[in-house]
């Protein structure tokens, strides 16, 4: 019983990295209306950041993470307005184009700029060592991500819900062109929401770092896994991509202890049954 | 006055035309411009450094053949592709090297699964490929001991090291009777896990495989896994994630207080010099408790000979790194063809072939010998504990165990292993 409750809690903080990754994805499909492929190449240039300020630059952890967002939120800033703005208007296709494009200039930028060769710094102190639960220690560095995981959710749903902010944006993703002959300035929340979202692929990648290690081609580990959750989710559906993080984060840990065999069918099965049943996803109307 | 000048024109005109019309590669006695060697590794991923590793052992061994007046006369080319550890890849760049760019050998390979890809079309391409680092038995067993495909050549020692030494230590270790497996989710890890089970229970019928937890390439988060067999409570696990993977499945096992709970940690390559830099800030403190055990196909530390002494010298000079044991490997895949093509005299797959049966070379690893029947060399590679030395910036296996080669490689006729999980 105990143990089945530890691997609950560990499945819990595999769904909190899937969740960052997974909420800045359904967001810009929410309002924007775009496939990012790229979002899981944005994860990776936000861990590579995060290495570089704070490992070879030695900030501390928390500025490290911090000045990564911002990095990765100019480089999205970049993209929507150089380029991803200029092709809404035209067929979808180019989109996948364009956004598959930024995968592949992005992973040959970070073996330029950083080498193949792994990285990996050392683990902050006030983040290393375990605390006992269940019976067995279950590492500090997984609640940390457990509550900055938690702590996001509670940020998105107050500014989506209760803010003024939140209000155009869901007004803007509801009816663009209704938003705009009301006055609201629809290019400017595009490109708002496109950097929050890439900050939140940084965070994803950034908080990782110490445990994790940063390469070319994490992010492409990443894209498949976030897409399966906000298709499971529903596209563009924030309450159902932290729902279905945490039905695949937890799902997958129980099949790697009960399942070992074919534990990774799982995540597979589940969006086969979904797309089955409820082909728009969980909580879409 | 006139007549220097037609001295001098007349000079001129020779050096023009004669010159040009003595080939660059007339003192090539294989009648080849160059011996092009192709090379191929993983340089991108986790696993990025083995393939990078590769490339610098064989420019190394390029560079002093060539300073040495090259092979028979001829001057040694090499061409790095990365594979991207993915079999198609692999299969595509062996293609294009051997029929685009005119290799007459290549070299190199880290995973097992784009190994076995590339064998068949090997035999298609009529060219012998020297594996460097690819590990599981059916390359050899299966590909060149029961289906005859002589261009499959390999350099570095296989998955016997990974899993047999294993079974060969901790059989004496009565304590240890729980054992768990966190494997790399392909042939490689289902392998070395039937492997050591095999070798394992034939000494000790009383141990007990109490879980297992498999992990595919570019798996970010091994808690799950770990915490899985942990719930076994194993008095020891064994471990195939390599490269960055082992570093992160360490570290991961780390803070989960593994270390405080088992009695052995086998991280099968984790004597390779990358791992051992991942793990530096922890084997400095201890953290391991001197519970973690490892090997690899070469170390730099072993054997202490001069020849080996030497090639880390130069090795660190030209790369201002250790060498990793796929850059042993293949710098000494590289000499190994040397040495067969000056006793063939030819670049023919059979007679290169032909000239190393019954070689026995002396590489910086240690002495190898060629084993016809499955195209194996055959040395041998100690197991140990990863500790800090002062005489080294990182880590390096200390307390060491050596096994002699015919102890612990299969031998033919080959019985089948398991290759599924």
């Amino acid at each position: 019983m105990e143990n089945i409750a530890f691997q609950g809690l560990i499945g819990l903080s595999l769904a909190m990295y899937l969740w960052l990754i997974s909420a800045g994805l359904t967001i810009i499909f929410g309002v924007l209306g775009i496939v990012n492929f790229a979002h899981g190449s944005l994860f990776m240039v936000g861990a590579y950041l995060a290495y570089t300020c704070y490992g070879p630059m030695g900030l501390p952890f928390p500025v490290a993470i911090l000045l990564s967002l911002l990095g990765t939120g100019l480089l999205g800033f970049v993209m929507e307005r150089g380029f991803l703005s200029r092709i809404y208007g035209i067929d979808e296709a180019y989109q996948l184009l364009l956004t598959f494009g930024f995968i592949l200039i992005l992973d040959d930028a970070v073996k330029m700029i950083w080498g193949g060769v792994f990285k990996i710094p050392p683990i902050p102190a006030f983040l290393d060592g375990a605390v006992p639960v269940f019976g067995r220690f279950f590492p500090v560095y997984n609640l940390f991500v457990i509550a900055v995981g938690l702590l996001v959710a509670v940020v998105l749903w107050l500014v989506f819900e209760k803010t003024w902010w939140g209000r155009i944006v869901r007004a803007t993703a509801a009816d663009r062109e209704m938003a705009g002959a009301i006055g609201v300035n629809v290019p400017r929340v595009f490109s708002g929401v496109f950097v929050v979202g890439a900050m939140l692929a940084a965070l994803g990648g950034a908080i990782g770092i110490p445990v994790r290690v940063v390469a070319p081609g994490i992010g492409a580990a990443m894209i498949i896994q976030a897409f399966i959750i906000t298709v499971i989710g529903g596209l563009g559906n924030l309450k159902g991509a932290f729902v279905s993080s945490l039905i695949v984060g937890i799902l997958s840990a129980y099949g790697t202890l009960f399942f070992p065999v074919f534990e990774l069918f799982f995540i597979f099965v589940i969006m086969a049954v979904v797309l089955l049943v409820r082909p728009q996803g969980l909580f879409t109307r | 006055m006139k007549k220097n000048f037609s001295a001098l024109s007349i000079l001129l005109f020779l050096a023009l035309v004669l010159l040009p019309a003595v080939p660059a590669h007339a003192q090539c006695k294989l009648g080849v411009p160059s011996i092009k060697v192709g090379v191929q590794g993983a340089a991108s991923g986790p696993h990025a450094d083995y393939g990078r590793q590769i490339e610098m052992g064989a420019t190394m061994a390029a560079e002093e053949i060539n300073a040495a007046g090259g092979i028979l006369g001829c001057k040694v080319e090499t061409r790095f592709m990365d594979d991207e550890n993915k079999a198609a890849t692999g299969v595509k760049n062996a293609r294009l090297l051997v029929t685009d760019w005119g290799a007459h050998f290549t070299v190199g390979t880290d995973s097992s699964g784009v190994a076995m890809a590339m064998g068949p079309v090997l035999a298609e391409l009529k060219r012998i490929h020297f594996f460097t680092h690819a590990a599981t038995h059916r390359l050899t067993e299966e590909l060149v001991a029961a289906k005859h495909i002589k261009e499959i050549v390999r350099v570095s020692v296989p998955i016997y090291q990974d899993a047999i030494i294993a079974a060969l230590i901790f059989k004496d270790r009565k304590d240890i009777k729980r054992w768990a497996n966190i494997g790399a989710d392909y042939e490689y890890g289902y392998v070395a896990w039937n492997l050591f089970k095999e070798t394992l229970k034939k000494h000790r019928p009383d141990v007990e495989f109490v879980g297992e937890a498999w992990a595919p390439f570019l798996t970010l988060d091994f808690s799950p896994h770990i915490s899985a067999v942990m719930a076994q409570k194993p008095d020891a696990i064994f471990a195939t994630p390599w490269a960055g993977e082992a570093v992160q499945l360490l570290r991961q096992a780390l803070i989960q207080g593994v270390f405080d709970n088992v009695q052995v940690w086998w991280q099968a390559m984790g004597g390779s010099v990358d791992v051992l830099e991942g793990i530096s800030a922890e084997v400095q403190k201890d953290r391991f408790k001197g519970k973690l055990w490892a090997t690899a196909r070469y170390i730099h530390n072993w054997p202490d000979t001069p020849e080996n002494k030497s090639f880390i010298e130069r090795y660190r000079k030209r790369w201002a790194r250790f060498p990793n044991y796929s850059a042993e490997t293949t710098y000494s895949a590289l000499f190994i063809m040397k040495a067969a093509v000056e006793k063939a005299r030819s670049l023919e797959t059979a007679k290169v072939i032909d000239a190393m049966k019954g070689m026995q070379i002396r590489n910086p690893g240690g002495l190898r010998v060629f084993r016809s029947e499955d195209q194996q060399f055959i040395y041998n590679v100690p197991a140990g504990r990863p500790v800090m030395d002062a005489k080294y910036p990182i880590p390096v296996l200390g307390d060491l165990k050596v096994f002699q080669a015919k102890d612990y490689y299969r031998h033919p006729p080959f019985t089948p292993v398991a290759v599924t999980k």
